[in-house]
């Protein structure tokens, strides 16, 4: 099961009236259109503060702290200052700064949200910055695109990653089967999971083969495209019928009645660790750039990823940027705003701090500066992105307003129907319920 | 508030312990029936206590009533922060009793008050028992039963009770000694319950102190003639010990049971921040917190605000009215 920072992302630039949307915002909110002022280079000849606030531990903090050193020594007249939290308490944090007209200079941003914030007039439109603070010519262009919505650029991305199936080597070892088979189906994939499950029920702690990954929308959205379905429309509404969440529901449902998935009440209770970094989930489908957090729960270097299962239309991975970087509309230093994001996502050094840590760099110059030891987790995550590029044949859904919470609710329907409380109809009857109150900004 | 009121709420509410609330409301009573005991005050005077209370005055305006003010406004309206809040009449009412999660939440926290209030209130009172008999040490025993009190609201405190319910953990290891089913508590949401109401039945120290100040109050010449009567002990418990206590464990019940709408951080932290497993610790207060700073449905969690407001209000005014039955002052003619 994919863990709660990364269920929390989402898809979709789609495109409404912004314009309208825009117009409405301002004269509700009273003002916030940025500043008026042409881009223009960067002010070197006097004092500049800027803020700059992320999610995540300290383990990116540190490496924050470190590049943001860097960048206060080439711009000696820019003083940055940071802050911190987890990805909940971040969400709430900035809400409650947007309302309040108090957003940070530059802040990280997420597919989930960067709908809710461009739309509603918070974020500035960095497209004027581009070829004077900013340059974005190294950024593949799907990529950029995520950042952009109604011709703007709304957000930079810093890195990609790609979903997979992980997984742990010593307990395939102690069971004595090998890793599923590159490009097997779903279904293989079930039978390849009731396998170990049924091998590792003797050993201490039990094995599984897998956790239940029915609760994760973004793998649902990846088997939807697989079969050739557009998971949301341009309304913003999901555009795949009730019927297909049933279906996606109910193929997994003889493995939760078997008790194959490694079990929801050890799910709940190993939080906000997972079956596989307390070591008895074999597998488990995430972000790749997961991995190195996964290695580190289960302590171990024998973690490694496949490709996900595949569908009708074979694999249709995507690419998805880990994070973007955006800029609030009330900043008074646009230039340096930029600046900052700029050297952020392409300066090689920074690239060396980071590493793979939040997604594989999205401009090449900071990833051929990573330095890479053969075999090791940074090492096993660029190698699976290169391996799984041929695979990637679709485009990144889009983000729609209101994805972050339509997502939290997927998961927690997911837990009720692990719990054996809810069936396959009322799961889907009640998420498109909690969709239509929920997304495309009603 | 009247100047009787205050007098009353002085000693009760702030006193030592809560010996005061019986000795406060006795005294209190006579110079309010009396109503000509007190002298006239001087505007010069009145000015003055204003001019002392200003500075309460001013945080209670502008952080607590302006606030709730707004929040009674915006449970009109549909505001998600980011756009004006748009009026809707009483939309958000209607949604909030056609939600299931909302009934489910309801249904939580009442469950959680109508067991675990009682339920710690009688352990408060056996404890409080216990520790007003006369032994060697009572003053550090006191201390320590008090102890989990001034602890327990903490976050450590609430993660070291997870760890404690998790599988392998202490309640699993006893579990399994005595030949019990094993498996943690935490992950299984028909144990989370009983989990939650453990950790507020634990934190017994506040009501405890309070009781033994009650207990202590009780002439023991009361208690020495209903035993020349030939009453026995659980005579005397019933007949002399509870309607003299009656006051102080209506004080004692008024705080817990609105102490006990309000819990929230301990089932935050058990639940991982949410309200499960399977929503079983899905309290009102999560609820709210959930619809207003995850969904960023301000109107909807307002609106949730104020019926726990009217709720908590309602039971209050109810308890007050049914103790005119069963609660006994002294001094009282009942």
């Amino acid at each position: 099961m994919v863990r709660t920072r990364t269920t929390t992302r989402t898809a979709a630039v789609q495109v409404t009236a912004l314009a309208a949307a825009s117009a409405l915002a301002l004269s509700a909110c009273g003002g916030g259109s940025g500043p008026s002022a042409e881009a223009a280079p960067v002010a070197t000849d006097r004092d500049i503060e800027l803020s700059l606030v992320w999610w995540g531990d300290d383990d990116r903090a540190s490496r924050y702290e470190e590049a943001v050193e860097l960048f206060e020594a080439e711009y000696p007249n820019i003083d940055v200052q940071t802050q911190f939290q987890a990805w909940d308490d971040y969400w709430t944090a900035r809400t409650t700064e947007a309302a309040g007209q108090t957003l940070p200079d530059v802040f990280q941003m997420d597919l989930a949200y960067i709908h809710q914030y461009a739309s509603n007039n918070q974020l500035l439109d960095l497209s004027s910055q581009a070829g004077i603070n900013l340059e974005t010519e190294g950024l593949d262009e799907t990529l950029l695109a995520s950042g952009s919505l109604e011709g703007g650029q709304f957000g930079i991305p810093t890195s990609t990653n790609t979903l997979g199936i992980m997984y742990h080597q010593d307990l395939l070892d102690e069971v004595g089967i090998d890793p599923p088979a590159e490009g097997l189906t779903w279904d293989e994939y079930d039978s390849w999971i009731r396998e170990v499950s049924e091998a590792g029920a003797d050993s201490d702690p039990q094995i599984y083969g897998g956790t239940d990954y029915t609760g994760t929308l973004w793998l649902f959205i990846q088997w939807l495209i697989q079969q050739g379905k557009t998971p949301f429309g341009d309304d913003g509404m999901p555009a795949f019928e009730e019927s297909d969440l049933v279906a996606w529901v109910e193929r997994t449902q003889p493995l939760r009645d078997d008790g194959v998935f490694f079990p929801i009440e050890r799910v709940k209770q190993v939080e906000p660790l997972t079956g596989m970094q307390v070591g008895q989930a074999a597998t488990e489908m995430s972000w790749d750039n997961m991995l190195a957090g996964y290695s580190a729960g289960a302590e171990s270097e024998n973690l490694d990823l496949l490709p996900l299962p595949t569908g009708d239309d074979g694999s249709a991975q995507f690419w998805k940027p880990s994070m973007l970087l955006s800029a609030s509309s009330t900043t008074e230093e646009p230039d340096a705003a930029a600046t900052l994001i700029n050297f952020l996502v392409t300066d090689p050094e920074v690239g060396q701090i980071f590493g793979t840590s939040k997604g594989v760099p999205a401009v090449a110059a900071q990833r051929d500066a990573m330095e890479i030891a053969d075999g090791s987790i940074d090492d096993k995550i660029v190698t699976y992105e290169d391996e799984v590029a041929e695979r990637v044949t679709a485009d990144t859904p889009l983000p729609v307003e209101g994805y972050g919470v339509v997502e939290a609710e997927f998961k927690r329907l997911g837990e009720e129907l692990a719990y054996g409380n809810v069936t396959a109809e009322e799961f889907a009857a009640q998420w498109f319920q909690y969709a239509e109150s929920n997304l495309g900004g009603s | 508030m009247s100047a009787t009121t205050t007098e009353r709420d002085g000693p009760g509410g702030r006193g030592p312990g809560g010996n005061g609330t019986a000795r406060g409301a006795t005294t209190a009573s006579s110079p309010a029936r009396g109503g000509t005991a007190k002298p006239p005050r001087s505007r010069a005077d009145t000015r003055a206590g204003y001019a002392f209370l200003s500075p309460w005055l001013l945080g209670f305006g502008l952080l607590t009533a302006g606030p709730m003010l707004m929040s009674l406004y915006l449970a009109f309206t549909d505001y998600n922060l980011f756009r004006a809040p748009e009026f809707v009449g009483i939309d958000n009412f209607t949604a909030l009793f056609a939600d299931p999660r909302f009934l489910k939440s309801a249904q939580v926290t009442a469950i959680y008050v109508l067991v675990g209030v009682p339920v710690k209130l009688a352990a408060a009172l056996a404890v409080a028992m216990l520790l007003n008999a006369k032994h060697r040490g009572q003053g550090a025993y006191r201390s320590m039963f008090y102890a989990p009190s001034l602890i327990g609201a903490s976050v450590s405190v609430a993660i070291v009770w997870r760890a404690m319910f998790i599988d392998d953990g202490i309640a699993d290891r006893v579990q399994q000694f005595f030949g019990l089913p094993a498996g943690g508590w935490v992950g299984d949401p028909s144990m989370t319950m009983p989990m939650m109401i453990l950790l507020a039945v634990w934190q017994f120290g506040a009501p405890m102190v309070i009781f033994l100040a009650g207990l202590k109050q009780i002439p023991a010449e009361l208690l020495e003639a209903a035993a020349v009567d030939g009453a026995g002990p659980i005579r005397r418990f019933v007949s002399v010990t509870i309607p003299m206590l009656s006051p102080v464990l209506f004080f004692n019940l008024l705080l817990e049971t609105i102490g006990a709408f309000q819990v929230f951080s301990s089932a935050f932290i058990i639940s991982g921040g949410t309200g499960g497993p399977a929503d079983s610790t899905l309290f009102y207060t999560f609820y709210l917190y959930i619809k207003g700073f995850t969904e960023f449905r301000m109107g909807y969690a307002s609106a949730m605000a104020w019926v726990l407001v009217l709720v908590v209000g309602i039971i209050t005014a109810v308890l007050f009215r049914t103790s005119r039955a069963w609660v006994h002052y002294t001094g009282d003619q009942r």
